[in-house]
């Protein structure tokens, strides 16, 4: 049964180009990288390089937003936001890292290559590296994350630091900054888009491409999963950036695209773990009298809420790409009501996945955490993903703000 | 500056015993283990920089002489009523620095129990044995072969299977066993075993407690084969893999006690099995309580330390009141094997049930608490520089084993409602 049946959504909001797209990216996901999963595991340079070249270039998914004269795939409106989501789900199905890297990218390219925030001249500097380019190119995010020490009055975002500092020079923003994590590829990313304040505090999304003098990675580090993501803490020493977005309002639409994406990714590591539950509770026999796994009631009932886990974790993600797409009906992407349902939606997601393949793990026993049968692959992924993208409690108390009008002290 | 000795335990539970092979073991674990474990996870076929540490604590200062007697040239820690409450510490100990280390170290044991501790010593066997573990400054493993391919945690499941889905058999051929079998799983498979504790069947299907032998195999004899180790999300330190017996022969005598005495004294090695489990995860919360701890003084939000919020300070609240519990809990589980005078034997059903209880509470409050304390830590918490990361997959690698959740759930509830047809 193909999962636009077994986990609907809401099939009116979804257009050709969304299935077309979905359709193509689960192909790939067959043939590059499902079929190989266990031979490279999470190979890096065989694996999942050459698979994201086929997705990025190939296919052309870093280059979505690009006019096709440009060779983009044309997409410009907030509608895009279903696509990529329909996308998204597929390609994290096969891979939740490269699903990842992707709902960055896309974020970022949602600050120049969306209306109404379109800047044709940007897309045109930028067609080397997306849409003509050979090479795979991620954009990363460099969030606002925890501080290093306590005390100052500092401009922060929810709470949190921003981990550059910035001033003006030559009409241009000149950003400086140690340790400074992003959310994927800090060795590999083409392009970083940094959050960081103006002068003024007001808070502000900088182009920094990789290569520029000043920027430099340090030593690549290990983390629980998303392999494909190879990520290193950078230095920026007074490197010049190009702002897209100032003000709230666009760091927070650009969050509200990378919450969905993200979301997109958890519900494909939700695909491929069902799945893989599916066939172990067919093939399974318990209590030696022929019982089958999924038959026995008590795993049944588990199983029932992990299933009943996907299929709302799934229609909340495309209610959020919906919002995104009809900035006419729901209010611009970056208000405050929609960035709390967008938090509000990538925490229920994520921990909802996070939980539900917890719990098939549970009932595969050593078969979900031995490598052989995939799972556990899907669940380092997602909580990554549950790490990086936003601390919980961050997120809670930015949603008491929105819900309650707490003013945090 | 609060430390993990500042979590409760039952003072009067401890053993005489318990400050010094406490000491020594967090002294071997802080030296020879947390430096380098954050690279454990590329170690996990060949064991080159595991092995040395492991040396370090069994071989040289020989605790894997722990169990056998003290005539033999062990610790003669099977005879003593804290020997429990002694083994947990170790695992805990161990465990803070790496909860693989913990249980390969506790599963080296895990066989030898069944013949040296009170009161169902197998005093010919353990001399059979004593030498290969106490004779030696060499790390020697043992494993117990239980999981076989076609029922899983069937094996496990004693109070309603009773060994009827074994397919491993013993037949008896003069004065020797002779053992045919596939087994899976074992900790310390993988070719790091010396000596097998295997569960087998004397009569296929048969539910019989009398058919159910608890036999052990040196590793080294013909028709033994162990596979290449698996690999898994974690437990890095802890090999497992295939194991086949073909007409693998052993004397008569190396049965552990004989008919019915072999299914009830392996259910007591179940119960001490949860009970490590416990000392596994209580140790890797203890360690992973200090991570927390040191990254909320460290790190501010909201231009305060994170610990000076307050709704941080609320999981911290949560995280650290889990690792209180989940400690009083192992050890009182612990004292619970020691004094089958006051709580009756370990191979009750009344005390199997609450070993799979207990072991099951800690390990679902260890995995979601630790899961919580990397929420918190935001990047940095899935970042192997940070080692919480890795006892949190190791943790959730505890929490599945020994039949996981579900079995466990059905064994309490059978007991505590007088379920009859689970």
């Amino acid at each position: 049964m193909r999962y636009q049946e077994l986990f609907p959504v809401p099939t009116e909001w979804v257009q050709d180009v969304d299935e077309a797209m979905a359709e193509t990216v689960a192909r790939w996901a067959e043939q590059e990288v499902m079929a190989k999963r266990l031979e490279y595991r999470e190979d890096y340079e065989k694996l999942l390089l050459p698979a994201m070249s086929k997705l990025f270039l190939d296919i052309g998914l870093q280059a979505m937003l690009w006019p096709e004269e440009a060779g983009g795939g044309g997409l410009s409106s907030p509608s895009a936001a279903m696509t990529v989501t329909a996308m998204l789900e597929q390609a994290g199905r096969a891979d939740t890292g490269i699903a990842f890297l992707l709902a960055n990218t896309f974020a970022l390219q949602s600050t120049f290559g969306i209306e109404p925030h379109r800047n044709e001249a940007l897309l045109g500097e930028l067609t080397p590296l997306f849409s003509e380019g050979r090479e795979v190119s991620v954009g990363a995010l460099v969030l606002p994350a925890y501080g290093n020490g306590s005390g100052g009055e500092r401009p922060s975002f929810s709470g949190l630091d921003y981990q550059v500092t910035a001033w003006r020079k030559d009409g241009r923003w000149v950003l400086k900054g140690e340790q400074v994590r992003p959310q994927c590829s800090g060795a590999t990313a083409g392009i970083f888009g940094v959050v960081f304040a103006l002068d003024d505090g007001t808070p502000a999304i900088g182009l920094v491409p990789s290569g520029v003098t000043g920027l430099s990675a340090g030593e690549t580090f290990k983390k629980t999963g998303l392999a494909a993501s190879v990520n290193a803490d950078l230095v920026f020493k007074d490197v010049e950036s190009y702002v897209v977005m100032t003000g709230p309002d666009g760091v927070k639409e650009m969050l509200c695209w990378y919450y969905m994406g993200c979301s997109a990714a958890c519900v494909g590591a939700l695909f491929a773990s069902h799945e893989i539950l599916k066939e172990w509770g067919e093939t399974r026999v318990i209590k030696g009298k022929g019982h089958i796994f999924k038959d026995n009631p008590l795993v049944a009932a588990l199983m029932g809420q992990i299933g009943s886990r996907i299929a709302i974790n799934r229609i909340l993600t495309y209610n959020l790409a919906r919002m995104l797409s009809k900035p006419d009906l729901y209010g611009p992407a970056g208000s405050q009501a929609i960035y709390a349902t967008a938090t509000a939606i990538f925490q229920q997601v994520s921990r909802s996945a996070m939980q539900s393949i917890d719990n098939s793990m549970e009932l595969m026993a050593s078969a979900g955490y031995a490598t052989e049968w995939n799972l556990e692959r899907y669940w380092r992924d997602v909580k990554t993903i549950e790490t990086y993208v936003i601390p919980e409690t961050v997120a809670q108390t930015g949603m008491a703000e929105h819900y309650f009008g707490s003013q945090i002290v | 500056m609060r430390t993990v000795d500042d979590f409760t335990r039952p003072l009067e539970y401890l053993s005489p015993l318990d400050r010094s092979l406490g000491m020594i073991t967090r002294e071997w674990a802080e030296k020879q283990v947390m430096p380098i474990r954050r690279d454990f996870d590329e170690d996990w076929e060949e064991h080159r920089i595991i092995e040395p540490a492991f040396k370090k604590l069994m071989g040289e200062l020989g605790f894997q002489r722990f169990f056998f007697p003290e005539d033999l040239g062990g610790f003669g820690m099977g005879h003593s009523d804290y020997a429990a409450v002694g083994a947990y510490r170790i695992c805990e100990e161990v465990s803070r620095g790496d909860s693989a280390m913990g249980v390969s170290f506790g599963v080296l044991h895990w066989p030898i129990l069944i013949i040296s501790l009170e009161p169902h010593v197998n005093r010919r066997l353990c001399e059979e044995f004593a030498s290969m573990f106490c004779d030696t400054t060499e790390p020697m493993f043992a494993a117990n072969a239980m999981t076989e391919p076609q029922g899983g945690s069937d094996i496990e499941n004693l109070d309603l299977l009773k060994g009827s889905t074994i397919q491993t058999t013993a037949t008896l051929d003069g004065d020797e066993w002779v053992i045919n079998g596939h087994k899976l799983w074992p900790t310390n498979s993988g070719g790091v075993a010396k000596l097998f504790g295997v569960v087998c069947t004397t009569k296929l299907g048969s539910n019989d407690p009398n058919d159910f032998a608890f036999i052990f195999v040196p590793t080294n004899l013909p028709g033994v084969t162990q596979g290449k180790p698996y690999q898994k999300a974690g437990m890095a330190a802890d090999k497992n893999s295939d194991i086949w017996f073909e007409n693998v022969r052993v004397p008569v005598w190396y049965r552990a006690h004989g008919p019915g005495d072999d299914f009830k004294y392996f259910k007591e090695m179940v119960s001490w099995a949860q009970m490590a489990t416990i000392g596994y995860v209580g140790g890797a919360m203890m360690n992973a309580w200090e991570i927390i701890r040191d990254f909320a003084n460290e790190k501010t939000y909201r231009g305060k330390l994170l610990k000076e919020n307050d709704d941080l300070a609320g999981v911290l609240a949560d995280f650290a009141t889990a690792v209180d519990i989940v400690r009083i809990i192992g050890y009182q589980m612990a004292r619970m094997l020691d004094r089958p005078d006051l709580y009756g034997p370990g191979w009750s059903d009344e005390i199997v049930t609450k070993a799979r209880a207990y072991k099951y509470f800690a390990c679902d409050r260890a995995v979601e608490m630790v899961g919580k304390a990397m929420n918190i830590m935001g990047a940095h918490g899935s970042d192997r520089v940070q080692d919480i990361e890795k006892h949190w997959r190791d943790i959730k690698i505890c929490q599945l084993w020994l039949g996981g959740k579900q079995l466990g759930q059905m064994e309490v509830a059978r007991w505590f409602y007088e379920c009859e047809t689970l």
